[in-house]
């Protein structure tokens, strides 16, 4: 047994590794379980006793050394290795990455949807209507007969005779009145349509009407539900205002105010230089319309509110024509 | 309505500005949309006094007028003839600026140098009057600029009166609201009437009024010996600050009295009333009658007239006939000031579609007590301006009624409003409106309504009246006492939500089209006339032909959208549309809800990574499948019978033996009409049917607990046998097969399709023998089909 000979194979096997693969394999053949010290640590007992211990004690004083060597190799391989990886692995993070469909709700959707989450956490019910509605309740039950001078607040599409395009969405109010009994708190959001056309009206837009009946309900209720809906739609510091309007179907009427949001209250072309935005009509259902469905005002009382969705949206997005919203240009839409 | 705050400032004391006055009356009902300054155009024109006319030396339609300017005196050659020795003018010296920024230059005319001229109406901004120079009234200052002279300056309020306040549309009776703000009493008009003694009105005229429900009250007075002229400044300037046009004396006092107190006049020229007597009665049949723009008008039964000895002179409270209308040679009048039911002026005008300023008062109801009061101050005014004798006593009907009372509780106010006003302040409120407390008691008040308010017919009426003068920001915002409930969404809503959510996670923009369309849209789509989307329901009055009848289908709309955005540049589009169509079914309009979604060019232009492939059927198909899927739908697509579809490439959708729409490529011939050249994959689906079959509840299904085994298989498979058929056949081989898709297809003579097919047992781990067995049964079955074999 002659460790100098085990020594120079160690040298001769260490010298070859070139790669760490190699570190591996020259580990399996010098220290595996079937590997060169393996088999010279066998050998130490066919020693005379007295030489076992000092043979052993250089063997694995060897063993030790080559260990730690093998193990520094293949540290320094595996660095070298990484950093081969990791210079593959580079790309220019500058490159622009790969934009996923990304689809959008109609900005009416949008501001439709918001107002209908409000009054609905507000306690209110989601009610319909025809578009093509009768002269009766898109008129005459809301106490605007014909003739009326209020009806020329509204140009009307004409279906046929006593069958009209609705011009609000007001009709909803009678028909939930005439098919179910107090208390009722809906909201009627709808398509409506008024003959005209031009940089300020489109012949078809959106309203969102507001209607609660029961017993007790007071001006003062109306001014609460309006307030909170203004402050989750424009924010908490909203300024708005209350003011004296009139409306055929509701007695007393009030137009809601909100400050104006793009000159914030000092005077621009979209506040007339009020500093003030019309956004709500409301007021106390009139007595008239309880009467034409049959309501007993003397137990019941209501208020009602109707709201252009084209405005609100208007507002909320800075936009300063109408007709943008029904051009569907995609530079427009995807912009919400 | 046009305001003049120097004309209302005549009846009420205002203390305050314009601009502060506009603001408390928007507060209390009556919006002031807008104010705007008036000045006279010019600057550097100062007020000249004449001290001196001289003939000018070289020319006689010249003379020279010395002006004496407060410091110096200018000596100013003029043209004009109405100047006199004494007269306060306008002087514009060099330098000055006049209307259109005009300097005024040295210049010598025809010999004379002239350090300034005098100047008209028309050269100040003023008025279009360029007659003469403008002569200006006496209490103007010599010295003082012109355009800071009160006379000249003004602010304008242009206030929206709301329909039913036909009370507001005059200055008196914008007056009386501004007094009820500011706790005054606004005054009406003082003067003196000064009669011919001798002469008395019904020695002139007789009037009759045959139906008094039409005309309860009627006036009739009369001058003569009138001189017609230009009304002096001061009219003519109110008169156009109001936004009407002067036009002489006689015209223009009607206009003013109509402006300053809100009743409409009528002048007539005496010598031309026949029979020398007026009877206002409704036409009885169908005749024509010239109204005095020249228009012939056709005049019904019921329509109110004002008649002479022969026939109509009038038709009442609209317009006057030429044949008795005043003329620059006038010299008698006959002024008539009445009350006509609104009903019967509003069905008239309605029907003839004249507005004038008359109609549109009575039309809202006059001051019945007033058209006394009105009649005088015209003849006044007339007389004032066009000279004349005033003949006593007027010729009148009056039909007089009681006025309304209503009985209103203190606790209903307060109730209704959510308020606790007192009934000091109530009452207050009440006696600054005229509205006078017949009785007050402990519970409520009993108040008499005045005749010029036709709009307080009820409680809630008078209610308004004290909420609006009380103040709507004194009113506290409180929460509703009724308990809230929670709300359930109704089933369109949620169906709605998950189309939205589900177009909005697919890439889909949504639009909004109007939902009209026109009937070339119908024939673009080849719609037969039998079909129920050629069955619309069309508009009477539409707004243009392109929009005339109502959609009965969204598809075009959105085809218009595509196109739109073609056009501007946008070639890969992903669209979606929900909302109503409308059908005429027997007669009836009907109307449902829809879903459109269509799809153009690729997924992107480009990505630098990868290649796009133009989309094709097999996308808008994924689309359908997916958005049925969101509804918890099977389907089954058929062979498309529309008309509009590429027959090759479309499908209608089946649910339950229902067609519930369709998907595929439009013709090309359709897309052309749309002036679009690339292929469009579009789908509609009726909603409501979708409503009735949807699932939406979510019911978990336990995650397998044993891995599955997938296997791949590969046929040739001739084009005449559907694959789709062939996945059905493996899926039902066996309740182990949980999925098969196919992941490749590719034609070498033949088709060859690759199935991949995932087995999956919730009991135990598959054996391999057991999945060889399946594999084994697939194969046998789908080669014993004619026309498919193995690949191997």
């Amino acid at each position: 047994m002659d460790i100098d000979v085990l020594q120079e194979r160690v040298n001769k096997e260490l010298s070859s590794i070139k790669t760490i693969d190699d570190v591996r394999k020259v580990r399996i053949s010098l220290l595996g379980r079937k590997g060169v010290f393996s088999e010279y640590i066998d050998n130490i007992k066919l020693l005379d006793k007295g030489k076992r211990r000092e043979a052993g004690q250089e063997i694995n004083t060897l063993k030790l050394r080559t260990e730690n060597r093998l193990q520094e190799l293949e540290d320094s391989y595996a660095a070298e290795e990484k950093k081969k990886k990791d210079a593959a692995s580079w790309i220019d993070i500058t490159m622009p990455g790969k934009a996923p469909l990304v689809g959008k709700k109609h900005p009416i959707t949008q501001t439709l949807d918001e107002m209908v989450r409000i009054f609905t956490s507000l306690g209110f019910s989601v009610a319909e209507g025809p578009d093509i509605e009768l002269d009766y309740y898109n008129f005459e039950a809301l106490n605007i007969p014909a003739d009326h001078p209020a009806r020329d607040m509204q140009d009307t599409f004409y279906i046929q005779d006593g069958v009209v395009l609705r011009t609000h969405t007001s009709p909803v109010q009678i028909r939930v009145m005439e098919s179910q009994l107090p208390p009722l708190r809906i909201i009627a959001p709808g398509t409506v349509y008024r003959c005209d056309n031009d940089i300020s009206h489109t012949p078809m837009f959106h309203q969102v009407e507001g209607l609660m009946v029961d017993k007790n309900v007071r001006f003062s209720d109306l001014k609460g539900i309006l307030s909170m809906f203004v402050q989750d739609m424009f924010g908490k510091d909203t300024p708005l205002r209350f003011r004296p309007s009139y409306f055929p179907f509701t007695e007393p009427s009030a137009e809601v105010d909100i400050g104006c949001v793009i000159c914030g209250g000092t005077g621009c072309r979209v506040c007339k230089d009020t500093g003030w935005i019309e956004i709500v009509g409301s007021g106390m259902v009139h007595p008239q319309v309880f009467r034409n469905v049959g309501y007993d005002q003397e137990e019941v009382t209501g208020f009602a509110f109707g709201m252009g969705v084209e405005r609100i949206a208007m507002i909320r997005y800075g936009i300063d024509d109408i007709r943008q919203f029904y051009y569907n240009d995609i530079r427009f839409l995807s912009q919400f | 309505m046009k305001v003049p705050f120097e004309w209302l400032s005549e009846f009420v004391v205002i203390d305050m500005d314009p601009q502060d006055l506009a603001l408390k009356l928007t507060m209390c009902g009556l919006e002031v949309e807008g104010t705007e300054k008036k000045a006279p155009s010019c600057n550097g024109v100062v007020v000249g006094k004449i001290t001196a006319i001289d003939k000018h030396p070289n020319a006689e339609n010249l003379v020279l007028c010395m002006i004496d300017t407060g410091r110096e005196s200018l000596p100013i050659v003029c043209g004009a003839k109405n100047v006199a020795v004494g007269d306060k003018v306008p002087l514009a010296a060099v330098g000055a600026q006049l209307k259109d920024g005009f300097v005024v230059e040295k210049k010598k005319i025809r010999g004379i140098e002239s350090p300034g001229m005098l100047c008209s109406e028309k050269e100040l901004g003023l008025s279009d009057d360029h007659s003469g120079i403008f002569i200006l009234p006496d209490e103007c200052r010599v010295g003082r600029l012109l355009h800071e002279e009160p006379f000249v300056q003004d602010v304008i309020l242009d206030i929206n009166i709301p329909p039913n306040r036909g009370d507001c549309l005059s200055i008196y009776g914008i007056a009386r609201e501004v007094g009820s703000i500011l706790d005054q009493r606004a005054k009406l008009p003082i003067f003196n009437l000064e009669t011919e003694a001798n002469k008395k009105g019904k020695d002139f005229v007789s009037l009759k009024v045959l139906n008094t429900d039409a005309c309860p009250r009627y006036v009739l007075r009369m001058i003569n010996g009138i001189s017609i002229k230009t009304s002096p400044f001061w009219i003519r300037n109110r008169i156009i600050k109001c936004g009407m046009r002067p036009i002489n004396t006689i015209v223009d006092v009607t206009n003013y009295v109509m402006l300053e107190l809100g009743q409409p006049l009528h002048a007539f020229d005496y010598q031309r009333i026949r029979g020398k007597r007026i009877e206002v009665r409704l036409a009885e049949q169908e005749t024509t009658f010239r109204t005095l723009d020249g228009n012939e008008r056709k005049l019904l039964q019921g329509d109110i007239l004002i008649c002479d000895g022969e026939g109509p002179v009038a038709l009442a409270g609209i317009m006057g006939g030429e044949n008795s209308e005043i003329s620059e040679t006038t010299q008698d009048v006959a002024l008539e000031s009445a009350y006509f039911n609104p009903l019967y002026i509003r069905k008239t005008t309605r029907r003839l579609g004249i507005k004038s300023e008359a109609s549109l008062r009575f039309e809202k109801g006059i001051d019945i007590d007033n058209v006394g009061f009105a009649a005088e101050r015209a003849i006044f005014l007339m007389n004032r301006l066009s000279g004349g004798a005033i003949i006593k006593g007027e010729r009148e009907v009056y039909e007089k009624k009681e006025l309304k009372t209503l009985f209103i509780t203190y606790s209903h106010i307060n109730g209704l409003l959510g308020t606790h006003i007192s009934q000091q302040d109530i009452t207050k409120i009440l006696r600054s409106l005229d509205l006078h407390i017949k009785k007050e008691g402990e519970e409520g008040l009993f108040i008499t309504i005045p005749n010029f308010r036709h709009d307080i017919n009820e409680p809630a009426d008078i209610i308004e009246e004290i909420s609006r003068l009380y103040g709507y920001d004194r009113i506290p915002a409180t929460r509703p006492i009724s308990p809230l409930s929670a709300q359930k969404r109704n089933a369109r809503e949620i169906a709605l939500g998950t189309v939205k959510e589900f177009f909005k996670g697919a890439g889909f923009f949504e639009l909004i089209n109007f939902a009209f369309f026109s009937e070339k849209d119908i024939e673009y789509f080849l719609i037969p006339p039998s079909d129920e989307r050629a069955a619309f329901v069309g508009i009477a009055n539409p707004i243009s032909r392109e929009y005339a009848v109502m959609r009965t289908f969204i598809a075009p709309g959105v085809l218009k959208s595509i196109a739109y955005n073609i056009n501007r540049g946008a070639k890969n589009l992903r669209l979606f549309e929900k909302g109503k169509v409308f059908f005429s079914k027997e007669g009836a309009p009907c109307e449902r809800f829809a879903v459109c979604f269509a799809i153009t060019g690729r997924e992107a232009e480009f990505f630098w990574r990868d290649k796009y492939n133009d989309y094709d059927f097999f996308d808008i198909k994924g689309i359908m499948e997916g958005l049925m899927g969101a509804f918890g739908i099977t389907f089954f697509p058929q062979k498309t019978s529309e008309p509009f579809l590429n027959p090759q490439r479309g499908v209608d959708i089946f649910v339950d033996g229902t067609k519930i729409g369709w998907i595929g490529e439009l013709r090309e011939e359709i897309v052309k009409s749309y002036e679009i050249e690339q292929s469009i994959y579009c789908a509609e689906l009726q909603f409501d049917i979708i409503l009735q079959k949807m699932k939406l509840e979510v019911q978990y299904h336990p995650i397998p607990r044993f891995p599955q085994v997938t296997r791949d298989f590969s046929f040739f498979i001739d084009d005449s046998i559907p694959v789709g058929m062939l996945m059905d056949k493996i899926r039902g081989a066996s309740p182990l097969i949980t999925s098969v898709g196919i992941f490749d297809m590719f034609r070498k003579e033949k088709r060859s399709v690759s199935f991949r097919v995932v087995f999956q047992s919730y009991e135990d781990t598959l054996k391999d023998e057991t999945v060889n067995r399946l594999q084994e049964i697939i194969i046998k079955e789908l080669t014993n089909i004619n026309g498919i074999s193995l690949r191997a």
